[in-house]
């Protein structure tokens, strides 16, 4: 998949970052020029352009002022995100919560207005296409957040179950999904004010943030009454905002507001104002890969999906896949892999005190023997230790199991002093580092 | 920043010559393209080099790049400190950051980096 590179970009491989003439392109990732997001010219009045890299297509901050300060700033007061790049689909009219629910593996059923829930789009063989939120405002009324780099694929696949273009059961082929609602993305200009774009504020002083810019007590114990996963539409100093207590840093209070793209800057602006004294930072991706691997939270082609074709159940969101449910799209393998999986995602503490060398995406995972069991997924220093989602085999990877890292070779230089570039399951190594599997999710 | 009296490459490694010897390091704008340093792999002492070749490696938080050495020759003394305290580059990459110093063996190498000004001038057309 070409994006899937594009996600390395949060940890530029290898000589990028330096040989910049050279590189540039292979730097911004797509051979497609990088769109802006609306935000982009913010994003010029808070950081140097050498520190802004392109993403999922989208040329954004990498930091403002240092990943760990922002890092920081969001476990101890707040921070707020572009996220702007994401895509926003409306899916409504007759027939949409009934097309939704074969279109996810969650139940839509249970899906209260005004409620959100985490899901997965899959293929008929339960590959996963994308993670994303389905919010529901009315009986058929729904607003589908997916991944960035997932964008165009997912709206070709909405239209291609429409058009019965595609399988969507291997053991009934002549099955199709039901449903027609009316699908529009919420990113294009021609939905004029029904545009919406999200952007994050997330951290524990991020209600006071909220409270700075809404007087109205009604409207303060409303959005105080917001459980996870539960959404109100309200004005912030005038500005329409769809407000869910959504994110995606595993902080315990964090927000998503939805606006229009033209008022996008104004409550960007407002909210770093407002926020400033609480101390509130504007974070970039690198603070956003931090905090999401610290709550173990998976990022679509990494911990989800990618080269080891990770399933939800292996993820450790086998909850969010309702195989109660008569039909989704997948439903047949997804019943298969719920059954026997030995591998799995698991989050691993490891020391990573200054001068430790981190431990990067490939490296090797061993068993307490030695003996590789897997790979690491994705990975972040965070104060004197390092937290690493990886993956391998299940049974070695259980809560406070020990576990070692092994750092693959990254230069010739390494290569020619005898570390192995590559490695095999099964191999015996010396472990560099040595930790143990912590809790499968982390909130703050 | 880069500072007035150094030698530079295209890939941000600085060098300062003094009587045969090279005191080695990256640049400012490196180090900010790098963001906070975590990580230095140092060369092993008396291990010679040509120019251009892997000399080390730095890692911040979300990069891993390889130092190339700007000159050919000989490493003589290697800055011990940055095993603990790699942030030395990010704070004082021209002076407290320094990487290593090599004794030269071929004047030759040091021929085609560059002066303060044509570095500034790449910097600035990047």
């Amino acid at each position: 998949m070409r994006d899937q590179h594009i996600f390395v970009s949060v940890f530029e491989e290898g000589r990028s970052v330096l040989q910049n003439n050279a590189n540039k392109s292979h730097l911004h990732g797509a051979e497609k020029k990088p769109k802006q997001t609306i935000l982009y010219d913010r994003h010029i009045g808070l950081t140097d352009k050498s520190h802004i890299v392109s993403f999922a297509g989208y040329l954004m901050p990498l930091w403002y002022s240092s990943i760990a300060g922002e890092h920081t700033a969001v476990r101890e007061a707040a921070g707020i995100f572009d996220c702007t790049h994401m895509g926003v689909f409306e899916i409504s009219g007759v027939g949409a919560a009934e097309f939704i629910d074969q279109l996810t593996t969650n139940s839509i059923t249970s899906l209260k207005i005004k409620h959100a829930q985490y899901s997965f789009i899959l293929d008929a063989s339960g590959s996963v296409l994308d993670d994303v939120i389905v919010y529901r405002k009315g009986r058929d009324e729904f607003i589908l957040i997916v991944n960035a780099a997932n964008n165009t694929k997912i709206k070709n696949w909405m239209n291609a179950l429409f058009n019965n273009e595609i399988c969507v059961d291997p053991e009934h082929t002549d099955r199709k999904v039901s449903g027609r609602p009316k699908v529009r993305d919420l990113r294009v200009a021609d939905c004029n004010h029904d545009c919406r774009v999200d952007i994050a504020l997330q951290g524990p002083k991020s209600l006071d943030v909220l409270f700075a810019l809404i007087q109205g007590k009604e409207t303060q114990s409303e959005i105080t009454d917001l459980r996870p996963f539960q959404f109100m539409e309200t004005d912030i100093e005038n500005i329409m905002c769809l407000v869910s207590r959504t994110g995606y840093t595993g902080a315990e209070i964090g927000f998503e507001l939805f606006v229009q793209p033209e008022k996008a800057s104004q409550l960007w602006e407002t909210i770093l104002q407002a926020g400033k004294p609480q101390g509130l930072l504007p974070c970039g991706l690198g603070s956003r890969d931090s905090l999401r691997i610290e709550a173990g939270l998976p990022l679509y082609g990494h911990e989800l999906a990618g080269k080891f074709s990770i399933s939800p159940f292996e993820a450790g969101y086998g909850w969010a896949v309702k195989l109660e449910k008569d039909f989704f799209v997948g439903k047949v393998a997804m019943e298969r892999i719920s059954r026997k999986y030995d591998t799995k995602v698991a989050r691993v503490e490891l020391p990573g005190t200054k001068g430790t060398r981190p431990v990067r995406q490939d490296d090797g995972v061993l068993d307490e023997h030695g003996r590789s069991i897997g790979w690491v997924l994705s990975s972040a220093i965070i104060g004197e230790k390092q937290i690493a989602l990886v993956y391998g085999d299940g049974e070695s990877l259980e809560k406070n199991d020990t576990v070692g890292t092994y750092y693959l070779a990254r230069s010739r230089s390494q290569i020619q002093q005898g570390r192995k570039p590559n490695i095999e399951k099964g191999e015996l190594l010396e472990p560099d580092l040595t930790g143990k599997v912590v809790s499968r999710f982390a909130k703050f | 920043m880069a500072v007035e009296g150094l030698l530079y490459t295209k890939d941000h490694e600085w060098a300062r010559i003094d009587a045969g010897i090279a005191t080695i390091g990256i640049t400012d704008y490196a180090q900010q393209m790098l963001g906070e340093l975590v990580f230095v792999e140092l060369p092993a002492i008396g291990k010679e080099f040509a120019g251009y070749d892997e000399l080390a490696v730095v890692e911040s938080t979300k990069a891993t790049s390889d130092i190339y050495s700007p000159v050919a020759g000989k490493v003589i003394e290697v800055n011990c400190k940055l095993e603990s305290q790699p942030e030395l580059i990010n704070q004082d990459c021209y002076n407290a950051g320094w990487i290593c110093k090599m004794q030269i063996t071929d004047m030759k190498s040091i021929e085609n980096l560059m002066d303060l000004k044509q570095y500034e001038e790449y910097v600035g057309g990047l």
